[in-house]
């Protein structure tokens, strides 16, 4: 079943085509991986889709309303959570009440909201840290922290903005256990990241961008081969 | 015909003195990200640098510059080094609290010590204005609108061919790679803080002549010089100038063709009207 | 516990004032710190909560001073309904004030309040007809009222007193209300980061609102009761940029984002100037800008902020 549907999405920034023409569709219950050079435009993809910024065209459709101009508390309420790609934890907050915010989304009382938090932190494994602030955490927590807020508003679609950026492989290993997980519990996801390994391993597909434009799209093992992917990352000679 | 280019004579040299006053405020916020709110107290202490000058050594105030402007630099470096330098870490609001906070300790450290009675300096010079092609300009803003101009070249010329000039265009660019090219930030910070407070007192002095002075004039000053800052675009020198001028003539194109009343009003809304719909400026130069 | 008990107390005080003291001179200073405490409650709430710093938060106070003043003036309405539309008026008008403002953050927002407030200032300067322009607007008499059977004595300042002892619990009791509840938690993310807070499912613009509209009712009221309490007013003493900057150091000084702050806060700068006015007649704002500086520079959370924490029972806060 389709659950977003992304047609013809564009970004102009002035002179500079961040995101062109971009089609895709995500199935329920699909992870897919979204990767590219630096400055592909991956991230202003997500923005775009999660109502951070207004396209210069195309539609995104989310169980087939188009959400384009929403903003991006409306779009939560839909059903899409983000996390960003340089962590923005609610810092002077405790780690409760980070979640807690994002949980009285759908349980205004708020001991039921601390009791919604109190669950999606133990699913990320941070129910010890659970009183300090946020700003005590170490990157690794706070990515998981970043997570468990996306989590906490219930989500059909988790947009994961490199979460393993940063990380060590004893953490990266744990991560892709994690959104494993929260994709196997129900929740369907799109990945960005830079680590190929984790995604050959998790993603079920993969969209490959480069300056703005979708250059392939098929399953992990055959993204690698094909000539135009190859030469995007590592030029023209490799391939 | 005469009144219009009279009045257009008169905007441009009030104008080119905000211009300078607003050009010290926008390097400042370029280089440092943050809003002085005490920048019109600056200005003030400028005034009354050269109204002391003036009332009791009988110096020129065109001439007091020489004394009051490096002097002023040198206050500048002081507030930034000693004061300000702590409080930028905590952010962009409780930076903007810190100076105002310092705004009103100058005014009303002023207020207190010289009264809030209304002071001018009578030049000589000043009684018979200059009639080039029948439009009067009093002298005193003629030499200052030629001192601003000259001041205005050396600080372009500072900008765009000393190595420290170019170390604040690129500090202003982007603090984090100027640091990695090997710039001293907290140097350039204070420098830069220096030079727009500089900019402001020989605003001040240059103005003095044709004003009435009072130390709590940096409150509306400040808030004009916004206007003009946001109009040219935060951060951009041009912007800065060409705003200056702008609000100047839009001050007294207003006072005469609208109403004198409300010509302070069109400066507010097409404030507004800005930061809503052009937020990096008129001329789409500054940072929004 | 403990806070309980010392509001309690404080309340305790504030009802027994007058049988303490009948020296006019003392209740005009308690009728001072309780009208700043509510000006620094209206601020705290979108300025210290929301983190949304306002520069121009006299026009709701001016808004509220001149609705009221006029009603009662020109179209001799009670000027204690006056006084409740005057805040109405300032909550109503902090609606078009709001969508237009919120659309900028930080700093940006600061300066398009402060002006707004310009502006509002100079149009009730020059639009005579409406408000009489600098001559301003006088009250020369109170109506009768009778409470409890028995007349009020306007010359005294105690009606005036008690009168703000229930508008400041109002103001008060709103705060601890909002910091309890969804929407207090709402504002704080707000003030950490915005775009967190949209991501967590917030709808900002709205939560803003609805702190700006309370924020402005309660100026709004802080104004009507100006008016009728020194019965005159002018655009001057109600719009002035000085109005609006006294208000933030009274919630930045006294605690910003805590419901007791600005009680503090008043006390402190109520205080100081009278000192200051004992001694030199002038120059209490040189105290208020360097106690703005060393609290900004070493205690950010203001003064309560800081103290609360030594108080029993306290655990470590945002």
């Amino acid at each position: 079943m389709t659950l977003l549907r992304v047609a013809h999405l564009t970004k102009d920034f002035g002179g500079l085509r961040a995101v062109s023409d971009l089609s895709f569709d995500l199935a329920e219950g699909e992870l897919l991986g979204l990767i590219g050079p630096n400055g592909a435009g991956k991230t202003t993809a997500f923005n775009l889709m999660a109502g951070f910024i207004a396209p210069s065209a195309g539609k995104v459709e989310l169980s087939g309303e188009d959400i384009v101009g929403l903003k991006p508390h409306a779009v939560v309420r839909r059903g899409i959570a983000r996390t960003f790609q340089i962590v923005k934890p609610f810092r002077k907050l405790a780690v409760l009440e980070n979640v807690t915010l994002a949980a009285f989304l759908h349980e205004p009382s708020r001991p039921k909201a601390e009791a919604e938090a109190v669950r999606v932190l133990e699913t990320v494994n941070l129910s010890g840290k659970r009183d300090s602030p946020a700003s005590d955490l170490t990157l690794g927590e706070q990515k998981r922290l970043e997570i468990a807020r996306a989590l906490a508003t219930r989500p059909k679609i988790l947009f994961l903005d490199e979460p393993m950026g940063g990380l060590n492989p004893a953490e990266i290993d744990h991560a892709c256990e994690l959104v494993r997980r929260i994709r196997d519990a129900g929740v369907t996801v799109i990945l960005i990241e830079h680590h190929m390994k984790a995604i050959m391993r998790i993603a079920d597909r993969v969209i490959v961008l480069h300056h703005g434009v979708k250059i392939a799209d098929a399953a992990p093992s055959e993204i690698v081969r094909q000539p135009e992917v190859i030469r995007a990352y590592l030029g023209e000679r490799a391939v | 015909m005469a009144t219009l280019i009279q009045t257009i004579v008169s905007g441009v040299l009030t104008g080119s003195l905000y211009a300078m006053i607003a050009v010290g405020l926008t390097i400042v916020f370029g280089v440092m990200r943050i809003i002085n709110m005490a920048h019109g107290d600056m200005v003030m202490l400028g005034m009354f640098g050269a109204y002391w000058g003036y009332a009791l050594w009988h110096l020129d105030p065109f001439v007091s510059a020489l004394l009051w402007v490096p002097l002023m630099f040198v206050f500048g470096m002081g507030v930034q080094r000693l004061l300000l330098r702590k409080i930028l870490p905590s952010g962009e609001l409780n930076t903007l609290l810190y100076t105002a906070g310092l705004s009103l300790l100058i005014a009303n450290l002023a207020l207190f010590f010289w009264t809030g009675d209304y002071r001018t300096i009578n030049l000589p010079y000043a009684l018979a204005p200059a009639r080039p092609f029948g439009i009067s300009i009093p002298l005193p803003a003629a030499i200052a609108f030629a001192i601003a101009i000259v001041i205005t070249a050396v600080l372009y010329l500072f900008l765009s061919r000393t190595d420290t000039g170019r170390a604040i265009r690129a500090t202003a660019q982007n603090p984090d790679s100027a640091a990695l090219m090997g710039v001293d930030v907290g140097r350039i910070d204070m420098i830069t803080f220096g030079l727009g407070t500089a900019l402001a007192g020989a605003a001040g002095v240059l103005l003095a002549p044709s004003l009435y002075l009072y130390p709590t004039v940096g409150e509306i000053l400040v808030v004009k010089c916004f206007v003009i800052v946001v109009l040219g675009g935060l951060g951009s020198v041009p912007g800065a100038i060409a705003g200056g001028v702008l609000l100047g003539l839009v001050e007294s194109l207003g006072a005469v063709y609208v109403s004198v009343p409300y010509k302070d009003t069109i400066g507010f809304v097409l404030f507004l009207l800005v930061l809503l719909f052009r937020p990096a400026g008129l001329f789409g130069v500054g940072r929004s | 516990m403990t806070k309980q008990i010392l509001a309690a107390i404080g309340i305790g005080v504030l009802l027994a004032v007058p049988y303490v003291t009948a020296n006019p001179f003392y209740q005009h200073l308690l009728i001072m710190v309780l009208f700043w405490t509510l000006l620094g409650a209206a601020w705290n709430l979108l300025g210290g909560f929301a983190g949304q710093v306002s520069f121009g938060h006299a026009t709701f106070l001016g808004v509220g001073a001149y609705t009221t003043m006029l009603l009662y003036l020109k179209l001799g309405w009670s000027p204690w309904l006056g006084l409740i539309l005057g805040g109405l008026t300032g909550a109503l008008i902090a609606l078009p004030i709001g969508l237009i403002c919120f659309r900028l953050r930080g700093p940006y927002f600061s300066l398009a309040t402060l002006a707004v407030a310009e502006i509002v200032r100079l149009v009730a300067l020059n639009w005579e007809s409406l408000t009489a322009g600098p001559t301003g607007l006088l009250i020369t008499h109170l109506p009768a009222l009778n409470w409890f059977g028995s007349p009020v004595n306007w010359e005294s300042k105690l009606p005036f007193y008690y009168i703000a002892v229930a508008l400041t619990l109002v103001a008060m009791g709103a705060t601890w209300f909002i910091s309890r509840s969804r929407l207090g938690a709402y504002l704080l993310a707000i003030r950490e980061d915005m775009d967190s807070a949209e991501a967590a499912g917030i709808d900002t613009t709205r939560a803003k609102v609805i702190a700006l509209a309370v924020s402005a009712f309660i100026a709004g009221l802080a104004g009507g009761f100006y008016g009728l309490y020194f019965r005159y007013i002018d655009p001057d003493a109600v719009f002035s940029i000085s109005m609006s900057v006294e208000m933030v150091f009274i919630a930045v000084v006294g605690g910003i984002a805590t419901t007791a702050g600005p009680i503090v806060g008043a006390v402190f700068l109520v205080t100081i100037a009278e000192i200051f006015r004992e001694r030199f007649q002038v120059g209490h704002l040189i105290f208020y800008g360097l106690l703005m500086m060393i609290v900004i520079r070493y205690m950010p959370e203001g003064i309560w902020g800081r103290v609360r924490n030594w108080l029993p029972g306290a655990k470590a806060r945002s």
